[in-house]
């Protein structure tokens, strides 16, 4: 990168700062500096906990740090970590594949096509997103019970897949909805000319348009079973069938079980596969929240 | 390919009233049929039911005498250009033109034969391998042309494709798009709200107002004999200048005062028009500098367009009523001077006022 200093040349196309201009520009700078701050100092911490061999079961203030792995040792060698990882990832994994796969046909469907109870099912949608799916968790145990009495097989973790992806589906719906709604249906048109079936006509034509948009519902819906703990808290009874969040949250509810520096490192290591799959996105997700800022 | 309309109609979903209905239309194999209309008339969905994109409510089209109201757009062979282009933004353009020969499984070596072709013809191979983003506008409108073309389908179907282009372009591309409706054979139906394109391209117009076929025909018949009030007033420019009044004694009298004896063809068709009410239309070109023994106006000059080759003279008559009159460029007018001026009686139109139909 070359840059030339010209000087005696005003090249900004705003207006020169003022001196109360620059002091607010200052002020600015510290608000943002202060708000970096409170979400990187507690990450230090957690990063220091984990690695610091001093701390015994509790993290405590004042401790010199000693570098050390023993709390990711226990977390491999004494828990069922690797049980908890494998489990959420496929929670999410099969959440986030649910959820596109029906999100694509419904925000193509309420997009496109005119049919009876349109508005008032879009309504209804959106009217059920307002309840938390935590209200039904009674219903969701009795639903349960009863599939699982007639199929075996379906196990509390699919029944959590289910829940999850029934509420990205609902909400995601709006949001691809609008995102196609956008895009001319002159386009349609013209794949059908072309000789495009109805779904072809999304699998060729509108699916790659909308990759951003379901690049970011994708991502949304992978997060999701990584940060919830009261659904799985409840629904799942055998500690290796756990989630990341309810298995690590066994480290520090009990006295006896007290390990809040392996919860640290569990913590921090909960972020690899987000943060993978983010960098994976990252192309689609710029472009996709970008325009998502704009159609709301 | 033939494509005839018999006895069309439309009526959208939850709408009260039908926006087309009774439209019967022959176009013929190869003819350059351009259907023109003010914006709201029913144009382009008349084009989107002859591409099968809209249902057909009643009526029947016949594609070559074949029923085609229940055919799948796919397989009416025709192509069709869209007013803002409908190019697939995530392909290049090389892509776009392919797609629908990829859809009918077309071998590969065809698919390129034909891409290749018709880039040659429109001269875009340069950006074959850009994306549309890339690419200017009138380089998009080729690519939409290409794309229709390389289907080789038998009629091509156009919705406003130059309304997206600037005026130099526009005028560019009414002449390319005749020569490619000759090298392709094929029949075009074209729709447009532009008198202009519609005059200078077709060789059969349909002009199509409030739903219903207002006159159908040659461009010229249109400028000389047009069918109604309607017509008379949408086609040319200058608008033709209409002058309500009577008939008495086989002379016109003009409500805003001057008198007019017609020529003896117009006289015979207005023979039963004694004492009734007619509009009297007159184009602005049709009115000849200087005194005649009949058939005078006088008038006042309020603005002047100067074009070069003629001037437009915005008139005034003594009773405010305003008339456009085209002179030669080289004449001499002033604003504010009051001038005479006489009647061309070959070109005047009769119409009845009460059906604003023709007379004669």
């Amino acid at each position: 990168m070359k840059k030339k200093k010209e000087k005696g040349l005003y090249l900004s196309d705003r207006p020169p700062l003022t001196a109360v201009k620059v002091g607010m520009l200052g002020l600015s700078y510290v608000l943002l500096f202060f708000y970096v701050f409170v979400i990187l100092w507690p990450l230090a911490q957690i990063l220091f906990a984990s690695f610091n061999g001093n701390h015994g079961s509790y993290i405590q203030i004042g401790v010199s740090f000693s570098f050390s792995m023993k709390h990711f040792q226990y977390l491999f060698g004494k828990t069922y970590f690797l049980n908890w990882v494998w489990n959420t990832i496929l929670i999410a994994l099969a959440t986030a594949a649910l959820t596109l796969l029906f999100v694509s046909f419904t925000g193509y469907a309420y997009s496109r096509y005119r049919f009876k109870g349109r508005k008032a099912s879009l309504m209804a949608i959106m009217l059920i997103q307002t309840i938390p799916s935590f209200a039904g968790i009674a219903a969701f145990y009795t639903l349960h019970s009863i599939i699982a009495s007639i199929a075996p097989w379906f196990s509390r973790q699919m029944f959590l897949i289910l829940i999850y992806a029934g509420g990205g589906i609902a909400g995601n719906t709006f949001i691809l909805k609008g995102y196609i709604d956008s895009i001319s249906s002159e386009l349609d048109d013209a794949a059908r000319i072309d000789g495009c079936g109805n779904l072809q006509v999304y699998r060729l034509i509108i699916m790659p348009i909308v990759r951003p948009m379901l690049a970011v519902i994708a991502l949304w819906s992978f997060i999701g079973p990584f940060l919830d703990f009261m659904l799985p808290s409840i629904l799942l009874n055998d500690p290796r069938s756990y989630t990341l969040a309810t298995g690590l949250h066994t480290l520090i509810n009990d006295v006896r079980n007290m390990h809040q520096p392996v919860f640290a490192a569990g913590g921090l290591l909960t972020a690899v596969p987000i943060i993978i799959l983010f960098i994976a996105l990252q192309k689609q997700l710029v472009s996709g929240l970008a325009s998502g800022a704009v159609k709301g | 390919m033939k494509v005839e309309l018999v006895n069309i109609g439309k009526k959208y979903e939850g709408r009260e009233q039908f926006t087309i209905r009774h439209i019967d239309l022959e176009i013929e194999d190869k003819d350059f049929c351009v259907i023109l209309g003010p914006s709201g008339c029913g144009k382009s969905t008349l084009l989107r039911m002859i591409a099968g994109l809209n249902s057909i409510t009643e009526g029947d089209l016949l594609f070559d005498g074949k029923r085609m109201n229940k055919v799948e757009p796919k397989d009416r062979d025709i192509a069709m250009v869209f007013q803002s282009y409908a190019l697939y933004p995530h392909m290049t353009v090389y892509d776009n033109m392919a797609f629908s020969l990829k859809m009918r499984k077309e071998e590969k070596t065809v698919i390129h034969d034909r891409v290749i072709e018709a880039a040659e013809l429109l001269q875009m191979t340069d950006y074959l391998y850009s994306k549309p983003s890339e690419i200017s506008g009138g380089q998009r409108q080729r690519v939409a042309l290409g794309r229709a073309m390389v289907r080789k389908a038998a009629v091509f179907l156009l919705d406003e494709p130059l309304s997206n282009l600037d005026a130099k372009l526009r005028e560019h591309m009414r002449v390319e798009l005749v020569r490619l409706h000759k090298s392709l054979e094929t029949t075009s139906v074209y729709v447009t709200h532009d008198q202009t394109e519609a005059m200078t391209m077709a060789t059969k117009i349909v002009l199509l107002n409030d739903g219903k076929v207002q006159q159908v025909g040659k461009p010229s018949e249109f400028y000389e004999k047009p069918a109604n009030l309607f017509v008379a007033g949408f086609i040319g420019s200058p608008t033709m200048n209409l002058f309500p009044g009577q008939i008495e004694d086989g002379v016109f009298k003009a409500d805003d005062d001057f008198t007019v004896e017609p020529d003896q063809a117009d006289k015979e068709s207005l023979a039963e028009y004694q004492g009734k009410r007619v509009v009297m239309g007159i184009r602005s070109e049709r009115f000849l500098a200087g005194e005649a023994e009949k058939n005078n106006i006088s008038v006042e000059v309020d603005v002047i367009e100067m074009l070069g080759k003629e001037q437009l003279l915005y008139c005034k008559f003594p009773n405010g009523k305003e008339c456009v009159i085209s002179e030669p460029g080289h004449f001499k007018y002033a604003i504010d001077e009051v001038h005479h001026f006489h009647l061309d009686l070959e070109g005047l139109h009769f119409f009845d006022e009460e059906t604003s139909e023709r007379i004669g």
